[in-house]
């Protein structure tokens, strides 16, 4: 043994990056990405008594050179629809809003959906390096505890 | 060559857990620095013993014994 590091994400990237990950996420977690934004923003005026929670990734930094205003990503599962966009401050927000659900749930859903978003966003960052570095992956699994674990090595002289 | 390994490990919440292994010295902490830029910041750091060990240099000694034969003997 060398090092054993334990690292905690921080995001900071342009936003096809960070869609390409809420893409991901959405595949795991079940949701099917909605076709505009407009559509979603009707259906949430039509329908009012829905319950609406906002997470916000604490350590996270959309840069804001690629990312126009409405540029956001809405996606929906059952009654739930959630929205990834970038607040004023410039971090990543995600949105959980739906119908027949408590703010309690919605939160919930909102969570894990961030926890996922930011472990496909790490992933994707991770396995891109490793290529750089001439990596080759020995291994890779998904344990029971749902965290990936990549096995790689390199020859040097 | 030496042959340099890392087992990486991705949490559910995107925490990540990195073992570097078979890297002596200097550059197992430039692989502790290349790793933290790619994720993020460092939230725990553990050295193990190898860490402190000199890294492995490759050395070949050549030698050669030249000797006259006396033929007329």
């Amino acid at each position: 043994m060398s090092t054993v590091l334990i690292l905690a994400p921080v995001i900071v990237s342009s936003w096809p990056a960070i869609a390409v990950a809420a893409a991901g996420a959405a595949s795991a977690l079940g949701f099917t990405v909605k076709q505009t934004v407009q559509d979603a923003l009707q259906e949430n005026e039509v329908e009012e008594q829905e319950q609406s929670v906002e997470v916000e990734l604490a350590d996270s930094e959309v840069l804001a050179q690629n990312l126009a205003t409405d540029q956001q990503m809405v996606l929906t599962k059952g009654g739930v629809q959630i929205t990834v966009g970038r607040d004023a401050r410039g971090r990543c927000k995600v949105c959980a809003t739906g119908k027949g659900h408590s703010k309690v749930e919605l939160e919930q859903m909102a969570q894990q959906f961030t926890e996922k978003l930011t472990q496909c966003f790490i992933y994707d960052r991770v396995v891109r390096e490793l290529k750089t570095k001439n990596f080759q992956v020995v291994n890779e699994e998904v344990m029971q505890d749902e965290s990936v674990r990549i096995h790689v090595r390199r020859w040097v002289d | 060559m030496a042959q340099h390994e890392v087992e990486i490990s991705i949490s559910k919440s995107g925490e990540v857990k990195v073992h570097v292994k078979n890297v002596k010295g200097k550059a197992c902490l430039e692989y502790a620095q290349w790793l933290t830029d790619v994720v993020g910041k460092v939230k725990d750091k553990q050295l193990t013993s190898e860490y402190y060990e000199p890294e492995v240099k490759a050395r070949i000694d050549l030698h050669q014994d030249l000797r006259v034969e006396d033929d007329s003997a």
